[in-house]
Formats: structure tokens, C-alpha cells, sequence
């Protein structure tokens, strides 16, 4: 009687665990498209910068980083309008997108959530991008809120990138699209709250070079230093997982389809 | 059966009548008498709606439901593992056996 139990039991779970997988691939085999669609974003924005991948000498930043880096931009205003253009843009084809796949499928996937949060965290950069700072004249040099600098530097159109990243990996319930967006969020947190872009603490950089004696006494040994890497190449590496996630789901999706 | 329509549910935000239908292979009688049961406990939520001029149906399972669903596969998995042990310690009983 006992074993009978159990063997339907086993039976039941077994069945249920294939149909769970069955549905989940169905209903979640559409992420590939904004995860592409986000990592081609971040990719195409390293055309808003001067010098994306090749070395410069001297860099003239302006904040906000409209451009997303703290780094030398073409143009302030090309750089305003292609993120507060093309990411209502990205979100508003993803919402096709999503639509169409829930019409042929009759399934439907909680991507209002993504598009909100992308557009929500994007007009919350544009609302304190507006507040008036307060202008300090020191000497011969003007500076914008330079005790406020830290929170400054985030104002950047990639945060509302990374939140919309997380907001996806929610509703489709992948952790690996949440620690992709936590990814974008840590770099460009990192790159833009301390100048110059990619610096490094002492204790950081003696963390690096195996030089444990500091952290433990609690002085670093090094004053820091920097990762000279160009906006190009940070892009790239925020874009990398969801170009590899996009690649991924995407043949689950296709070979689900194909009846592999 | 039950269990297989929360099991669908719960890995969607919404899902069409005739889709789970599809899915579990059952008539449109069948999953209906189903439905109105998870429906009066509260389990699932039935939505009428227009999906362009087609009229459709879309389900969507409560707080309720997920918990359920959660709970019921707890208890099938206890089941196995009480089964397992109980196995367990009667082949080791019988090996200790003179």
C-alpha cells in the first residue's frame, strides 16, 4: 500500500516537474528579445562618446553623463535624446513584442513591470536632473554641489537601464536577468560615483595585488589607482551577459519550438 | 488534474482557456468543471476579456493558489521521502536480522 503511495506520488511530482518545465520555456522563451534589445542599446551608445575605445590624454566630463560614462561626449544634447528616445522606444517594441508572442501562445508574461520601471526610473533621472543646484564659486573655478558630487554622478541613463534589466529578471522569473541588471547597476555606481571613471581605492588595489597586510591593519599600503579602460570597453562588459543570456534562451526557445 | 492546471498557472502571469486546454488535453466540459471548483476556492482567477474582436479567457492563479500548489507538492514530496525511509529501515532491519 506504502510503496503504491509512493510510487504515485513520484509518478505525480514527475509529471508535474515536466509540465512546470514544459510551461516555463513557453511562456518565458520571449526574454532573448529585450535582453537583446537593451545589450544592443548599450552597445550602440558607445557612439555617444569622443573617444569610446581608443586612449585620450586630456577629457573635458560634463554632469549629468548624459551619455551614460563619465567621459568626454560628442554632444550633450545627441546624447539626451537618444536614451530618452530610443528607451521608450526599445520598451514600447518589447510591449509588441510581448503582446504578439501572448496573442499566439496564450500565455502572458508580467512585462508591464519591465517597461514601467524602465520608463518610471527614467523620468525620476529627468525630474532630479532638473532640480537647481547650487552654484559654488571657489577662486577661479565654478563648481555644481561639490558635497553632493557622489549623488550627482548617478544621475546617468544607464541606472534606469540596470532597474529595468532587474524588473525583467523578475517578471521572467530569471535570476540570471536580475544579476545582470545587479551587474549594470555595480559598474555604472562604480564608474560614475567616483571620478576619474574606473578609480580604485588603496584597499582595492592592494586586494588585486595579493597585498593582504593593509586590509588587515586597516591602512592600505597604496594610495589606489585606476583601470584605464575606455567607455567602449565597460559597455561592452555590462552588455556581455545579456548578449550571452539572449544567446542562450533564445536556442531553448527555438529548439522548444522545433520539438527538440 | 487540479494540480496540473495550478502547475501551469503558476509558472505564467495569465494563461488563455483554450491554451491549457491544449495543454493537459482535456475537453472544454472537463477543464470547466475543474475550473469552476479551483474557482470557487478561490485557488484561480477566471478573467473574460477581448483578445482583438476574439473573445477569450484568461486564468490567473491567487495567493491562495500558489500556496496551495506550493503546499500539496510539499506534501507529495514528504510522502516519497516518509515512504522512502520507512524502506529504508526495514531493509536494514532484515540485513541485522540473525
Amino acid at each position: 500500500m506504502d510503496q503504491a503511495s509512493k510510487g504515485q506520488a513520484t509518478q505525480t511530482l514527475a509529471e508535474l516537474e515536466r509540465l512546470r518545465r514544459r510551461t516555463r520555456i513557453r511562456a518565458h522563451g520571449g526574454a532573448w528579445l529585450p535582453a537583446l534589445g537593451i545589450a544592443v542599446l548599450l552597445l550602440a551608445s558607445s557612439a555617444l562618446y569622443r573617444h569610446p575605445f581608443a586612449a585620450t590624454h586630456s577629457l573635458s566630463v560634463d554632469s549629468p553623463y548624459w551619455a551614460g560614462l563619465p567621459d568626454e561626449q560628442r554632444d550633450p544634447l545627441a546624447s539626451y535624446v537618444f536614451w530618452f528616445l530610443c528607451t521608450p522606444l526599445l520598451l514600447a517594441a518589447v510591449g509588441a513584442w510581448y503582446r504578439w508572442r501572448s496573442r499566439s501562445l496564450g500565455l502572458r508574461v508580467a512585462w508591464p513591470l519591465f517597461a514601467g520601471t524602465g520608463l518610471g526610473v527614467l523620468l525620476l533621472l529627468a525630474v532630479l536632473a532638473a532640480v537647481p543646484t547650487q552654484q559654488q564659486q571657489q577662486s577661479d573655478t565654478l563648481n555644481s554641489s561639490p558635497d553632493h558630487f557622489w549623488l550627482a554622478g548617478l544621475l546617468t541613463p544607464l541606472l534606469p537601464i540596470a532597474a529595468a534589466v532587474v524588473a525583467l529578471g523578475w517578471a521572467e522569473r530569471s535570476r540570471s536577468l536580475t544579476i545582470a541588471g545587479g551587474w549594470i547597476a555595480i559598474l555604472t555606481v562604480w564608474l560614475c560615483g567616483w571620478l576619474p571613471m574606473g578609480y580604485l581605492p588603496g584597499w582595492a588595489t592592494d586586494l588585486l595585488g595579493g597585498d593582504l597586510t593593509g586590509l588587515v591593519n586597516g591602512t592600505p599600503n597604496s594610495l589606489g589607482g585606476q583601470v584605464g579602460w575606455r567607455p567602449g570597453i565597460w559597455l561592452t562588459l555590462m552588455a556581455l551577459p545579456l548578449v550571452t543570456f539572449a544567446a542562450i534562451r533564445g536556442w531553448q526557445s527555438w529548439r522548444a519550438a522545433s520539438g527538440g | 488534474m487540479r494540480l496540473a492546471i495550478l502547475t501551469v498557472l503558476s509558472e505564467t502571469r495569465e494563461c488563455t482557456f483554450s491554451t491549457l486546454r491544449d495543454e493537459l488535453k482535456l475537453t472544454d466540459g472537463n477543464l470547466n468543471r475543474h475550473l469552476r471548483i479551483l474557482e470557487q476556492a478561490s485557488l484561480l482567477q477566471v478573467v473574460k476579456g477581448y483578445e482583438g474582436r476574439r473573445p477569450t479567457t484568461w486564468l490567473r492563479l491567487t495567493r491562495q493558489g500558489r500556496a496551495a500548489l506550493r503546499a500539496e507538492i510539499a506534501a507529495l514530496e514528504q510522502l516519497v521521502s516518509r515512504v522512502r525511509d520507512a524502506s529504508t529501515a526495514h531493509l536494514d532491519s532484515d540485513t541485522d536480522a540473525p
